[in-house]
Order: C-alpha cells, then sequence, then structure tokens
C-alpha cells in the first residue's frame, strides 16, 4: 500500500512538472486568440455534445465560462489545448 | 504740432536776437542822429517801444514754449504708457493663442471618445475589465432544478402486494458551486436538496478540490462521483440525462459504488489527428461499504463511503479513447474501460471492470455500458456477484418535418426527442433491509428519510432480483437546458431469485412482477 501510494505521488510530481500552467491567458497574442476561436467554434458543440447539448456561449458570462470550463475539462479529461479553444470560443459571445 | 510749436519758438528767438543786433548796432548812430536830427528821436522811441513789445512777446513765447514743453513731456509720458500697454496686449493674445489650441486639442480628443463611445462595446475589452472589477477570486453557481410527479406501480416482496400503486409529487435542487482562486484551482461542491411526500432531505453529493498543474494533469482530492464508467460523474445530473429515472445497474442497487472520498490524477490528451483523444484516470479512496453483510446488500452511498474508514483503500483506473477525427464527419466515437478493486468489510475483497461507449451522429445518440463486480462474503458465504447493463438510443427531430402540417407545429414537432432504454441488474440476492429501509418509492417497504433522488428512484424494478426494464422516453426541449421529460417504464418478468433478511435467513423470490410505472419531470440545468 505505502509503495502504491508513494509511486501515484511521485508519478504525480513528475508529470505535474512538466508543461505550463493550464489556462494562462494573458501570454497570447491576438493572433493566437483568433486561431482559437476558430478552432473553439468547431470543437464547442462536439465536445459538449458527448454528454449533454451544447450550452450557446450568451447563456454565462465570461468569468463564469472560466469557472465552468475548468470543470468541464477535468469532468470530461478533454486535452487541455481544446479546453482553451473552447473557453476563447465561449467568452467572445 | 509739437515740432511747429518748436520751430515759431525758435524763429521768435532768432527775430528778437536780429533786432537787438540791429538796435545796438544802429542806436549810437541813432543817438548821434538825434544830436544831428531831432526827427529820429520819433523814430528811436517807436523802436524801443517796438522792443519793448517783442520783449514781452519774447516772455510770453517763452512761457508758451515751456508750457508746450511740459505738453511734450506729458505725451511723451502718455505714448512710454502706451507702448507698455501694447507690449502686454501683445502678450495677451499670445497667451489667447496658446490657450485656444489648447482648447483646439480639447475639443478634439472629447470628439474621438465621443466616437469611442458611439462604437458598439468590444466585448473582450469589456470583458476583461469586468473581470478585473470582479477580481481573480470568483464564484459561479451552476446546477439543475426540476419538478416531478410520479406514477409508480409496484408489487411488494414480501407482504403479497401485487401490482400496488402510489404517486406523488416531488421537487429537488441540486447546486453546484464554483469557486476559482486561479487560473490552476477551481473547489466544486454539489448539494442535492430534495422535497417530497416523505419530507425535505439535504445531501452532499460532491466537495472536490481541482488543482491543473499542466496541460496533462489534474488532481482531484474530495468526495467525488466514481469515476467508473460514464454515468455517476457526466450522466447523473437531471438536465443531462435523457430519462428521468438512472439505467438499473446505477439506481438503488448499483452495481459498483457510486462516489468515493479520496484523490485522483487525471488528464487527456491528442494522440492523433484533432479529435482524436486518448483520457486517463487513475484515483485512490475509502473504497466500497455495503449496507449490511449479508448477501445482496446495496452499496452505500458517499456518506457510507466517506464512514468506510477502517477498510482498505480501493484503487480505480478508468481508460478512454475517441478514434474518429473530427474532420472525418463519421461522428464522435468513445470507447471506455473501467477497473475498481479495493476491500471492505475490513479486509473482504471487491474487485469490479466495466466497459462503455457513447455515439453520436448528427441527430442520433446511442450510449452504453457493461458492469461485472465480485464481493467476497465473510464466513464462508457465496461470492455475492453482480453484472448490470444498459442500452439506450434517442434521436432529435430538430431535422424531421411533418408533411401537411403548418410550419408553426413543424417548430415544437421539431423540438422533441424520442428514447428507448434497456437495462438489466444480474444479482440473485436481495437484502429485506434494503428494501424496507428504501428511501426510494418501493412498495415493498416503507418510504423512510430522504426523499428520493431524481433519476435514482422512481423505477418499478427496484430491488427484485434480476431485474429487466424497458424505458420508453419522450423529451421536449424549450432550450438546450430546459427540458420536460416523460418516461413510461415496463418491468419485465424474469428469473426469480433469493430474499436474505438481516439475520441471514432466506426467502425464494419468484420472477420479477410486470409492474410499470409513469414518470414526468419537468427541469432546468443551469
Amino acid at each position: 500500500m505505502r509503495k502504491a501510494i508513494f509511486v501515484i505521488i511521485i508519478s504525480g510530481l513528475v508529470i505535474g512538472a512538466i508543461g505550463r500552467p493550464a489556462f494562462a491567458e494573458d501570454n497570447m497574442s491576438k493572433a493566437e486568440k483568433r486561431e482559437l476561436f476558430r478552432k473553439g467554434a468547431k470543437l464547442w458543440p462536439i465536445y459538449c455534445a458527448q454528454c449533454h447539448n451544447p450550452r450557446p456561449p450568451g447563456e454565462k458570462a465570461p468569468y463564469e465560462w472560466d469557472q465552468v470550463i475548468m470543470h468541464m475539462r477535468q469532468i470530461s479529461n478533454m486535452p487541455a489545448a481544446n479546453a482553451r479553444a473552447i473557453l476563447i470560443y465561449l467568452k467572445s459571445r | 504740432m509739437e515740432e511747429g510749436l518748436d520751430m515759431r519758438a525758435r524763429r521768435l528767438s532768432g527775430t528778437l536776437l536780429m533786432m537787438l543786433g540791429i538796435a545796438l548796432i544802429f542806436g549810437p548812430m541813432a543817438a548821434r542822429a538825434a544830436d544831428s536830427d531831432g526827427g529820429d528821436a520819433a523814430t528811436m522811441k517807436e523802436v524801443l517801444r517796438e522792443l519793448k513789445e517783442l520783449r514781452a512777446e519774447r516772455k510770453h513765447d517763452r512761457q508758451l514754449i515751456k508750457t508746450l514743453e511740459t505738453k511734450v513731456d506729458q505725451l511723451e509720458s502718455r505714448d512710454s504708457k502706451n507702448t507698455g500697454a501694447a507690449i502686454q496686449l501683445e502678450n495677451t493674445n499670445r497667451q489667447l493663442q496658446a490657450t485656444n489650441l489648447e482648447l483646439q486639442q480639447t475639443a478634439s480628443q472629447v470628439k474621438t471618445l465621443q466616437a469611442k463611445l458611439d462604437e458598439p462595446v468590444n466585448a473582450e475589452d469589456f470583458s476583461e475589465a469586468f473581470g478585473k472589477y470582479l477580481g481573480s477570486h470568483s464564484f459561479t453557481v451552476t446546477g439543475s432544478a426540476g419538478g416531478q410527479f410520479v406514477y409508480d406501480q409496484q408489487s411488494g416482496a414480501i407482504d403479497g402486494i401485487h401490482h400496488g400503486t402510489q404517486n406523488s409529487f416531488f421537487f429537488d435542487w441540486e447546486p453546484m458551486i464554483l469557486y476559482r482562486p486561479a487560473d490552476w484551482i477551481l473547489f466544486e461542491g454539489v448539494l442535492g436538496a430534495g422535497f417530497g411526500s416523505t419530507g425535505t432531505g439535504v445531501d452532499l453529493s460532491t466537495a472536490e478540490f481541482q488543482l491543473f498543474p499542466n496541460d496533462y494533469l489534474t488532481i482531484v482530492g474530495g468526495l467525488f462521483d466514481n469515476p467508473f464508467g460514464d454515468w455517476f460523474e457526466t450522466q447523473s445530473p437531471m438536465w443531462v440525462n435523457r430519462f428521468v429515472t438512472a439505467p438499473l445497474p446505477f439506481g438503488v442497487e448499483s452495481v459498483v459504488p457510486p462516489g468515493d472520498i479520496g484523490v485522483q490524477a487525471r488528464g487527456g490528451f491528442e494522440w492523433g489527428a484533432e479529435g482524436q483523444d486518448f483520457d486517463y484516470t487513475a484515483w485512490i479512496g475509502n473504497g466500497p461499504e455495503f449496507s449490511s453483510n449479508v448477501l445482496g446488500a446495496a452499496l452505500g452511498g458517499p456518506v457510507a463511503v466517506a464512514n468506510a474508514e477502517s477498510n482498505g483503500k480501493a484503487f480505480g483506473t478508468r481508460l478512454r479513447i475517441y478514434p474518429i477525427p473530427v474532420d472525418k464527419d463519421w461522428g464522435r466515437l468513445e470507447v471506455g474501460a473501467s477497473t475498481y478493486d479495493g476491500k471492505w468489510n475490513g479486509g473482504n475483497y471487491f474487485t469490479s471492470w466495466g466497459v462503455d461507449f457513447n455515439y453520436l451522429y448528427g441527430n442520433f445518440q446511442t450510449r452504453g455500458e457493461w458492469v461485472s463486480s465480485y464481493r467476497e462474503m465473510p464466513s464462508g458465504l457465496p461470492q455475492d456477484n453482480r453484472q448490470g447493463w444498459y442500452l439506450q438510443l434517442g434521436y432529435m427531430m430538430s431535422d424531421v418535418r411533418v408533411p401537411g402540417i403548418s410550419d408553426e407545429l413543424n417548430k415544437y414537432f421539431q423540438r422533441l426527442q424520442p428514447l428507448i432504454r434497456y437495462s438489466g441488474v444480474n444479482q440473485h440476492f436481495v437484502s429485506l433491509d434494503d428494501i424496507t429501509g428504501s428511501t426510494g418509492i418501493g412498495m415493498g417497504g416503507f418510504q423512510a428519510g430522504l426523499v428520493p433522488d431524481f433519476g435514482l428512484s422512481g423505477s418499478p424494478a427496484l430491488y427484485a432480483p434480476h431485474s429487466r426494464e424497458v424505458a420508453l422516453a419522450l423529451d421536449y426541449w424549450f432550450a438546450p437546458s430546459i427540458v420536460w421529460q416523460n418516461e413510461v417504464d415496463f418491468e419485465l418478468p424474469r428469473a426469480g431469485g433469493t430474499l436474505v433478511a438481516a439475520d441471514g435467513s432466506t426467502t425464494p423470490a419468484g420472477s420479477v412482477p410486470n409492474d410499470h410505472a409513469f414518470l414526468t419531470q419537468f427541469t432546468v440545468g443551469f
């Protein structure tokens, strides 16, 4: 049991050390945001409809989408880049 | 004028000097002449008189000159003052010009600002500004609420009631609170509050921290829905589930625990083209807990799991793959497999595994799961094995147009979604304590305690061995998350089983009676 917990913790730390923070938008250029918007508009109906009807962007305020998409990324395990693209699309309203 | 006066004064002075000279030169000569000539005396007098007059005139002229000089001085002084005033005026003029320039610039700036105000507000800018105004810590309340009416026909397992009926209204509210202190951390808590004929109940179904250290990993810690398969995590919210009830393997006689308390590591990534994803979830938790030690006892919910501290810890894994690229236009397919193994009762093992799929193509959607569990029993009792499954299909009518009816009626028709689901559980033993202590609408015993959770109760095929059920549903979608759901359930006769009392004594049970239920629910996802 202790070995298993140790392996899980070490694995988590190793994986956690790779990459960058998941939802950092501040350093994005306008061109990058435009590209993500296009991607998000394409992926939004596909990823959302896996479980439920896609919710229109205007249903929630942009700051609410920040939280809802974090929750959705966690529960669906969707790739972070695709979650970012969908978030940009939903926040653009 | 001043120059004229000056010249005149000079001329007079010159004349006087000339006459004085003449008098000095010719005076002695005149005196000698008087001597010589008495007539010249009169002339001399005349000259003297003229001289006197000239002197008086000169005096007058001098005074006049003095007066004029004074006036000239005054005029010069006045002229100097005028020059100063002119310089002042010039300076003032320059200042006025500078002020005017500033005013023009200000007017231009005001015009620019006015033009900006008249322009439509840039959503991105507004969002950024509003976000800053709200601060970096923010709350969001989401979740669902619904009202339900249930007509249920159910036969009692032990008291001889056959096709007994009951009906009731219920209301359920399940707010989910999301709290985001930073872009790498989120807290999520879900409360379930219900009201019905048996009273009011409140339950905490999830409460967890979610950490996002990078693109490939999410760490979750707390009380969570079991990530085994798809049902508990993603399909159980009222407005997400296309039916009012849950499929049998995820209802009151769940084959795997509905929740756990512990830690998860999870994430996903694209392994091929866009949309070809793979995701993983691994977790460790307190493990399963059953309502009692008898055969057929129901698995406990999150509260029971939280109390299962003495048990060995459980480990779960779920892997899912999405093989179809988005650009292929072949629909979206998900295939997954899960395991969950642990110990209960302080040492007896519990193992389970399952497979699931979900396929969406246009308006057509189908999903299904197969789950199997093995429970080691104490005191040499046989294994308490269970299997469960469901398969559901649905079609959204949004592209269907019925000929012969008006466009207006077609609009209503296109909001409909008919569905069918077949589900079953192979469970030979059923605990009598679970029936009598049921919190659902079970006619086999009495309703006690909390109001049943919508979507998890109300089905006629509850607490029955080898239960089978066909559910037909017709949903009417007012909006993507507002739906009126109608469901009719048919319990299908199947093999019987064994009812087990708390002391372990058993009673044979016949085949499942052919009971029915009708459920209608209006629910909103917010």
